[in-house]
């Protein structure tokens, strides 16, 4: 059920032309989210869920307010309206709100809803479980996976007359497997793919399942400070922890890691990172295929957020800006990110420590304290010590507890950077382009024996 | 008039406010409580014919109709809150239909409720289904469950649609005027979230069941900035399935100078160092780690590898039950579908499964664990306890917690302060804090909002960068001390995600004080 432009704008200027307040958004979003689940190696849940949403904001003066609803008839349309016009003349004054975004305004093409992601249905889904649990099977291990699949519209319009349009559809193939004796369990996956040719479910599972027979039985080891070798995943949710400390205005409001000295300072232009630490947004990446589209409809751009350690931008929203005397930045961070890698394959990256842990998974990874990026999580899914430049086994999961903020300045490693998602679950956006990273002094503060 | 039946009225008032779409409209045009009578009785028998027209050995179909609510001030600005929704005015409703052919489940969904569109998306359900069924190794096995056909509502005192919008901002802009009066404090947000779930679940073996639960939760967090440090300290309001008196009775503005005084002094309370200390949990606090550490590793489906993939499994095994110690002989817990105001009380899963209260650990021993009609027969159950539970009609249901519960102790526990002035060496912990947990929950990182160091019995100062880490089977096995009934209180979350695609739950996790012995306190920050 994919909407076209056509059709959405049909949508929008049918609620643009019944609002009567002074100004109106509209946000569209809609389409088909399907997933397949499988655990012990056999399908579990299998779903396709359509849905449909305008979320409709509408302003007098400075007062606001906005609703949101899923059914499109006139009746329900118009009674939406109705209640949130009533709604936003009952508000006080908000000081923060921004006149609406105007047209025209110039977006860069991206095209990504390609033919082999569109077409991805429930059946395909079943025989990509298939080739995976055979081979599970023939390895004897357990295979338990997720296959989300996306064909997703998002739009923007305004009384202004700007309409935006973005459709997308990927999908992502994501697989723990575990051995029977539940003492060893590997993760590998790929996500974010625009074209599912480049989704390799028999090898992701040969990955997943040799890394649960070689992590079985781990020995526990001392906590302490390691040398980490952060495979994609781990390094994608690494990466994520700092996105939040970009935002200009908690910064310059004193309460973030970006913080200044003093109350309105910002460390923008300081190098806090080592050399080899540079962060981007690449809105044409041509593997990512993500939005153009920023906050309001504002046109995304290429920006460099970090540069050889450098912080180089901060993100001001529209207020933010506009109070600042800055101009607003339309790529909000997270936004088609890539963090520039190296050449170092991990086999590379493994011969050449002397003494460190090769890292699979991070998993539930929570902030311990804002102000220095402090954060504490945990190994999982195949962990294991590497000594004099070869793997010599497996060692129980560790919890950590570590700081993005000092980690960014020990990176000693880079490896080619591929699509990994950054964020815990893998339902919304958010895949970028993270290389393998080798982290020199990382804090392992306690066993965590789970498997 | 009687309570229940004041309720019942109340109940339809509020929907007429709430009703501004079909959806809305055709639960309004359906005589309430009667649910035979109702227009989505005749949608409902569509599906179900269909599924069995095509072969289906079990079918449901389940509309709801969800109304998210919220306002917020933050720095004398109304604004959106996020509570049980995104933020702002969110109403969703539509159906999903689920089947089961070939032995295998499947499911499809769609917010246009209409003849036509049951239809189509039955057949997809079917068609999902049987495509799934080469990948099967095993077949859905679903307990049995009687037929039910009835009508549930939570009680409700003051619907919360029927408070005016100016007399929520002046309530939650007072709590702001208090606030940025006290020197140092540099923002605070005050909030109230509201959630309306209607939901009428049809299933082919005859089960016809309406319900309508509300849930609101109120707050306020203030951030204080003193000598450069910045501290943010939230004033706990237990969240409930109820209406707007859990605002009026959370006694929020009575609470704010005292929260603000304890947000600066955070600022520079001492650090409270590594090493091993007693700790003692306000119900504020023990809510969360009941939740990870407790509720979490006794649901079944984790226990047999269904969340193996991303929430995880469990230190607990299915043959675990009757012989695994969790914890000391005061360590009772109870699971809860059934205590008034909890959030996942229900009169009915969404399988149809009457809801009920059941023991999870009796004197520190394990005794039962969390099912559902698919996964009981793991442990040779032949009921289901009913914890099947969807976001909305978007969503597929599958096993999510009830409300899980820390017993009070007996007559003649000790109070709060007899506690405390029993304890040497401890660290008094409040509200919620960092929580990390690995995915078995065995191992647990927790934080707080609040903490005061104890000294001798006595309450001496606050103290900060407190963490602390928690096995769990020996975490509770250091419980030697908890308060009464007349100290327990039901805390919960609007926040507990799990499942693939993630899904939401509201749990509410009851607990007297508590005291944990010589825990591992501060090593997050050595």
């Amino acid at each position: 059920m994919a909407y076209a432009r056509d059709e959405v704008k049909a949508i929008t200027d049918k609620v643009l032309n019944m609002c009567k307040a002074d100004a109106v958004q509209v946000g569209f979003s809609g389409g088909e989210r399907s997933a397949t689940r499988f655990a012990n190696s056999s399908i579990t849940a299998n779903l396709v869920e359509h849905d449909q949403e305008v979320q409709i904001t509408v302003y007098y003066g400075k007062r606001t307010a906005s609703a949101t609803t899923h059914q499109f008839d006139d009746a329900t349309l118009r009674r939406t309206i109705e209640g949130v016009q009533a709604l936003a003349q009952r508000k006080p004054e908000n000081p923060e709100v921004m006149p609406l975004v105007k047209p025209p305004q110039q977006y860069l093409e991206v095209e990504a809803a390609l033919p082999s992601a569109v077409g991805f249905g429930p059946a395909e889904r079943a025989q990509m479980v298939k080739v995976s649990t055979d081979i599970c099977e023939k390895k004897g291990v357990l295979g338990a996976g997720y296959i989300p699949k996306f064909d997703w519209v998002n739009a923007t319009a305004n009384s202004e007359g700007l309409f935006t349009y973005f459709r997308y559809a990927d999908a992502s193939f994501i697989l723990t497997c575990r051995t029977p004796d539940q003492t060893g369990s590997g993760w590998a996956g790929t996500t974010g793919a625009k074209d599912i040719r480049n989704i390799d479910a028999a090898m992701l599972t040969e990955v997943a399942a040799d890394k649960a027979l070689k992590s079985a039985k781990p020995r526990a080891i001392e906590p302490g400070n390691y040398t980490v070798i952060l495979e994609p995943r781990p390094a994608a949710r690494y990466l994520s922890l700092m996105l939040g400390s970009l935002n200009a205005r908690s910064a310059e409001e004193g309460r973030s890691f970006m913080s200044g000295k003093a109350r309105g300072e910002t460390r923008l232009g300081e190098k806090i990172f080592g050399d080899n630490f540079t962060l981007r947004s690449e809105i044409s990446n041509q593997v990512l295929r993500q939005s153009p589209v920023g906050q309001d409809g504002l046109p995304a751009r290429d920006i460099t957020w970090i540069e050889k350690g450098v912080v180089k931008n901060l993100y001001y929203d529209r207020y933010w800006a506009q109070r600042q005397k800055k101009d607003p930045t339309g790529t909000m961070p997270g936004m088609s990110l890539v963090m520039d890698g190296g050449t170092a394959s991990i086999d590379e990256m493994i011969r050449s420590t002397r003494r460190g842990l090769l890292v699979s998974f991070f998993w539930y990874i929570r902030p311990v304290d804002t102000m220095t990026l402090l954060n504490t999580g945990m190994t999982r899914d195949g962990l294991f010590l590497i000594e004099n430049g070869e793997i010599v086994g497996p060692v129980q999961n560790f919890r950590w507890n570590e700081s993005p903020a000092v980690s960014f300045n020990n990176i000693s490693m880079l490896g080619r950077p591929i699509p990994m998602h950054t964020g815990e679950a893998y339902d919304n956006p958010g895949t970028a382009l993270v290389p393998p990273m080798k982290l020199e002094d990382f804090t392992m503060t306690s066993i965590s024996p789970a498997v | 008039m009687q309570r229940r039946n004041f309720v019942k009225s109340l109940s339809a008032a509020g929907l007429a406010l709430y009703a501004s779409d079909l959806v809305g409209d055709l639960v309004a045009q359906s005589p309430r409580g009667q649910v035979l009578q109702s227009s989505f009785k005749g949608l409902s028998d569509i599906a179900l014919g269909e599924a069995k027209r095509r072969g289906c050995s079990y079918a449901d179909i389940r509309f709801t109709r969800n109304v998210n609510d919220s306002v917020a001030v933050r720095d004398r600005i109304v604004t959106d809150a996020f509570g049980f929704g995104a933020g702002g005015h969110e109403e969703s409703a539509g159906f999903g239909v689920r089947v089961i052919h070939s032995g295998v489940w499947g499911f499809a969904s769609s917010p246009i409720v209409n003849e036509a569109e049951i239809r189509k998306i039955t057949a997809q359900a079917v068609d999902v289904a049987r495509a799934s069924a080469i990948s099967k190794r095993f077949e859905v096995t679903l307990a049995p469950v009687p037929a039910y056909t009835d009508y549930w509502s939570v009680p409700v005192e003051v619907n919360p649609e029927s408070v005016s919008l100016d007399e929520k901002i002046a309530f939650l802009m007072a709590i702001n005027e208090v606030a940025l009066k006290v020197p140092g404090i540099i923002r605070v947000q005050s909030q109230m979230a509201f959630d309306f779930e209607w939901k009428y679940l049809a299933t082919s073996e005859g089960s016809y069941i309406e319900q309508e639960i509300w849930r609101t939760a109120p707050g306020f967090t203030v951030s204080a900035l003193k000598d450069g440090k910045l501290k943010t300290r939230t004033f706990s309001v237990a969240p409930r399935s109820a209406g707007y008196e859990v605002v009026t009775g959370a006694r929020l503005l009575e609470n704010v100078e005292r929260i603000c005084a304890e947000a600066i002094e955070h600022c520079t309370a001492p650090p409270v160092g590594v090493g091993l200390k007693d700790i003692i949990m306000t119900p504020a606090h023990a809510m969360l780690t009941i939740h990870e550490i407790v509720a979490h590793p006794t649901e079944l489906d984790r226990v047999v590898g269904y969340e193996a993939n991303y929430a995880g499994t469990s230190f607990v095994k299915k043959d675990d039950i009757g012989k695994r110690m969790m914890g000391s002989k005061l360590f009772n817990v109870t699971a809860d579908r059934t205590l008034e105001g909890g959030m996942c009380t229900v009169g009915y899963d969404d399988d149809g499964v009457k809801s009920q209260a059941w023991p999870l650990v009796r004197e520190g021993r394990l005794v039962g664990l969390q099912t559902n009609r698919e996964t009981a027969h793991y442990i040779g159950e032949k009921e289901s306890r009913g914890c099947t539970f969807a976001t909305s009609w978007r969503n597929y249901p599958f096993l999510r917690m009830p409300n899980v519960h820390v017993d009070p102790g007996p007559p003649g526990s000790p109070t709060p302060d007899e506690i405390i002035a029993d304890t040497k060496d401890g660290v008094l912990i409040d509200g919620r804090g960092s929580y990390s947990i690995d995915q078995q929950r065995f191992n647990g990182q927790f934080g707080g909002d609040a903490f005061w160091e104890i000294q001798n019995g006595k309450k001496v100062r606050m103290v900060s960068d407190v963490t602390y880490n928690a096995i769990t089977t020996d975490f509770w096995q250091n419980l030697d001390a908890i308060t009464g009934k007349e100290h327990w209180e039901m805390f919960g979350t609007t926040g507990d995600a799990k499942g693939q695609p993630v899904q939401i739950n509201h749990p509410s996790h009851g607990s007297p004080w508590c005291r944990i012995r010589r825990i591992m306190v501060g090593a997050a920050y050595s």
